[in-house]
């Protein structure tokens, strides 16, 4: 048996280009299977990390999907914001332990802005359960004050004390800043893993004083309120894009979410964080699903061609197969060797492909982290992951069982005279 | 002739590769049934609004009676003994003459405003704390651990928390899963064992209500016709 091995060896290296590049063809093939497979897992555990302990998101009426996703994600805009006065009636219902009001819409070279108070650091929690850490310096006391989440100020390369100036308005361009009124930089939150990190908040009353001069869509020509002047206005915010909510008791949650349904006062609407999520991932998984089917061509098209390619090296390989025999290898000598070699070649493959999706984890990583808010851990493959791959090889293995068996029935006298 | 028999082989090879990446693709537990589930995976579901899982009908008419030894065995109980035995639910129409009032009676408005009230504010049964129960239920997600659920709300009918009104305080049971559960989502119909614990809250509201640490979660399956 260790001879077949030593045989097998010898007469791959012989023929290392071919069979290197079929190694090449199935280590993409599976790696790409595995990455598909990956990002699905590691994108469906990065949302449900974003946010823990909320037992409602409260927003104008719109699809629950879509509420989530800006109010907790930073994807996407708010079709509708909700009035202030409902925000308060909420936060003093008697069930509600407490809330979190969020206003959304302007932002910061490409980084969304969000307005909150200082419940945001004291209730807001992700993962699971941690609390929002100050990596340096305070939330804010001031008007203008600005926390920065960690991704923002690390790509940005923002410090303490630093000025900034927001955009309304969301895209990176600098048309449209509020460059009368620069913000301050207080504090800089800890790495979360989280929509957080890309974010800029600021204070309610500041979201106010930034729009005090926008009347009608546009800064009005002429007139131009000065930062110190305006602690003189109202700067009560009216509306707020949507109140995350915690509960004294989860179970009353139901109960809570119907009173804000029926409520006459303005149409509002409420939404379970976790519900909302498994819907989200109902609509994206017939998309994944499209993504694993393509993948698995792939690997089918990279199976065939490795067939097509030990198949094609029969004929080259006619005479060491015939000289093989007729030294005295059995025939099932032969189709072992050809297995032997087929099962090689996928096992290189498929571990080539895992190691060339690590590392093209590794490089990617810090980009998709920064454009998507996906942070992908190169790691070592979980159960499911493990089990794609096994069944690729064994797929390979049965397909390279093909040219054995051909090798098999070949006779002895075929390869060794010679054909015209 | 030979050649075709090759490609032949080789496209056999291929669908059968295809097939079995397709079963290892698909989530679900049964592997044969999960093709034809793909077929209609957008509504996959056998379940309609209000559906109530079947449980035996002798065990709905005999109330939950605490055994004396607790904790080993984990008995099988009805959402309906989880409300106190002598509760009125009709408590609020007391009184009044339903059957000989018009549709629009501002009693009866008010008489069924004031039974919302009542039901949704449902008292709990204090002597179900500390027993061991199993149950089926429909679950809403909470909290997930990477793609693991740790802690939902267990319901009695499908679609319990967006089409029709709420379930009453003592028809929810807040759960925590003791290790987090795989493949669950909401509104999977799921068997629970676990010790319940009744919680009490000095909050108005009637935010009292039951919660569990359960030991065991796994899908349910109709076992009443069998």
């Amino acid at each position: 048996m260790s001879f077949l091995f030593r045989l097998a060896a010898r007469s791959a290296w012989n023929r290392r280009l071919t069979l290197a590049l079929m190694m090449l063809a199935i280590a993409l093939s599976s790696a790409m299977l595995l990455g598909i497979e990956r990002v699905r897992h590691e994108v469906r555990a990065s949302f449900s990390q974003s946010v823990s302990g909320t037992d409602l998101v409260v927003g104008a009426r719109t699809s629950p999907i879509q509420l989530m996703l800006y109010a907790i994600f930073r994807i996407g805009g708010a079709t509708n914001n909700m009035g202030w006065d409902s925000a308060q009636k909420l936060a003093k219902n008697p069930a509600v332990a407490w809330t979190i009001p969020l206003s959304l819409g302007d932002s910061h070279r490409g980084f969304p802005v969000l307005a909150t108070n200082g419940d945001y650091f004291r209730h807001f929690h992700y993962g699971d359960g941690q609390a929002l850490q100050l990596a340096q310096g305070q939330a804010f006391n001031d008007i203008f004050d600005t926390v920065l989440g960690a991704e923002v100020a690390q790509r940005l390369h923002y410090k303490l004390g630093d000025h900034i100036v927001l955009s309304h308005g969301m895209g990176g361009m600098h048309l449209t800043d509020h460059a009368d009124k620069p913000f301050v930089i207080t504090g800089i939150l800890a790495r979360t893993g989280t929509p957080v990190d890309r974010t800029v908040h600021i204070g309610l009353d500041a979201m106010e004083a930034i729009h005090l001069d926008w009347q009608g869509g546009a800064r009005i020509p002429g007139l131009s309120i000065k930062a110190e002047l305006v602690k003189k206005f109202d700067l009560t915010p009216k509306t707020v894009t949507a109140v995350l909510v915690g509960l004294h008791n989860r179970a009353a949650v139901f109960g809570l979410q119907r009173d804000i349904a029926d409520d006459t006062s303005e149409p509002l609407m409420a939404v379970l964080p976790g519900v909302a999520l498994d819907e989200l991932w109902q609509v994206v998984g017939i998309g994944e699903n499209a993504l694993l089917v393509v993948s698995g061509m792939v690997v089918i098209v990279g199976l065939a061609g490795l067939v097509s390619a030990i198949l094609a090296s029969l004929g080259e390989r006619r005479r060491e197969l015939a000289v093989l025999r007729s030294v005295g290898a059995r025939p099932f000598d032969i189709f072992l060797l050809l297995a032997l070699e087929g099962l090689a070649v996928m096992l290189a493959g498929v571990l080539l492909g895992v190691i060339l999706l690590t590392l093209a984890l590794c490089a990617l990583a810090p980009m998709l982290s920064a454009q998507f808010g996906v942070t992908l851990h190169p790691s070592f493959p979980a159960v499911g992951e493990l089990q794609l791959l096994l069944w690729t090889i064994i797929a390979g293995f049965v397909a390279s069982l093909l040219p054995g068996l051909r090798a098999y029935r070949l006779s002895l006298a075929d390869g060794l005279t010679p054909r015209l | 002739m030979k050649s075709i028999t090759w490609i032949g082989g080789i496209v056999a090879a291929g669908l059968l590769v295809g097939y079995s990446l397709r079963l290892v693709a698909t989530p679900a537990a049964a592997k044969p049934a999960a093709l034809v589930a793909a077929m209609d995976a957008t509504d996959s579901t056998p379940y309609k609004v209000g559906d109530h899982l079947q449980q035996s009908p002798d065990l709905v008419q005999s109330p939950y009676k605490p055994s004396n030894k607790s904790g080993d065995a984990f008995k099988e109980i009805a959402w309906e003994s989880l409300i106190p035995k002598n509760w009125d639910a009709m408590a609020p129409f007391k009184g009044l003459k339903l059957d000989k009032m018009e549709d629009g009676d501002p009693r009866a408005v008010e008489a069924l405003l004031k039974a919302k009230q009542y039901w949704k504010n449902a008292p709990i049964d204090p002597s179900m704390d500390g027993a061991s129960v199993r149950i089926p239920g429909f679950v809403v997600s909470l909290e997930r651990e990477g793609e693991s659920l740790k802690e939902f709300l267990l319901v009695p009918y499908f679609g319990a928390c967006i089409h029709v009104p709420p379930p009453p305080a003592n028809q929810i049971i807040h759960v925590h899963s003791a290790k987090p559960v795989k493949d669950i989502r909401t509104m999977d119909a799921v068997w629970i064992d676990g010790v319940l614990k009744v919680e009490r809250s000095d909050t108005m509201m009637g935010s009292a209500g039951y919660s569990m640490t359960s030991v065991k979660v796994e899908p349910y399956v109709d076992n009443s016709n069998q």
